[in-house]
């Protein structure tokens, strides 16, 4: 399931939800969220603005989850992606992932996450308190962690 | 729109920086990704202080090597931060 959408996002109710669905086959279930924070000590974020690429967002995220089901034993990954106006401490990103063995869950969950950031076409613009506005940068190494991914072949 | 033309779509800073977010772009040949980005910029040379600019074609991620055929979507951007 992926969803990207501007309203907030019920963390303990998608997990519920994910645990009901595959309740008897799953052994493991393993969830990332992640939430807006300050960009820099000393550099307050007011507000993050996240633009995104609509259809072809929601096709390169439901790739990913593609990829990683036939990676390793997890049958029906979650993604919630919000966008629009963001503001500091608030949800960006949900990722579940539910499997029989705990290894596939942790490993399919940090890997669609790390796809996510270099694959997805979202963007942040960040507002500081100070009132200065920029677009964030990918960090490389985001695109390191992808790469090594690509390179650790199949699912042992 | 299909034969002489390509839809093109800006996001972003690369959005705030041409000053537009969608333009149609006549084309009525093939041309790679690279020469058409070449074109992009001496069109809109105030691209110059964007990160890498990046391709997708009908919604893909593409290669500079890639063709882009009349008819396409293309859009432009820097590396994706989502996350």
């Amino acid at each position: 399931m992926v969803i990207v959408q501007t309203d907030d996002f019920d963390a303990a109710k998608l997990t519920a939800q994910l645990r009901q669905q595959t309740a008897g086959q799953a052994g493991a279930l393993v969830t990332f969220t992640g939430y807006v924070r300050d960009y820099a000590e000393g550099h307050g974020t007011q507000t993050l603005f996240l633009e995104h690429y609509p259809g072809m967002c929601e096709r390169e995220i439901g790739d990913i989850c593609q990829q990683a089901t036939e990676r390793w034993n997890v049958p029906e990954p979650v993604v919630v992606h919000r966008v629009g106006e963001l503001h500091n401490s608030e949800q960006i990103v949900y990722v579940g992932v539910a499997s029989a063995h705990r290894g596939d869950a942790f490993r399919a969950c940090e890997f669609i996450i790390d796809a996510l950031k270099t694959r997805a076409p979202f963007w942040k613009r960040e507002t500081l308190a100070s009132g200065e506005r920029f677009w964030v940068q990918q960090r490389e190494s985001d695109a390191e962690k992808t790469a090594q991914w690509q390179s650790e072949g199949p699912a042992s | 729109m299909s034969g002489t033309a390509i839809n093109v779509l800006y996001f972003a800073q690369v959005a705030e920086l041409t000053g537009t977010r969608i333009e149609s772009w006549p084309l009525d040949k093939p041309v790679s990704g690279a020469d058409w980005l070449a074109q992009l910029e001496a069109r809109y040379p105030q691209l110059a202080p964007a990160q890498r600019l990046k391709l997708a074609v009908n919604q893909f991620h593409v290669k500079p090597s890639a063709v882009i055929n009349p008819g396409d979507e293309v859009a432009v951007f820097e590396p994706v931060t989502g996350g």
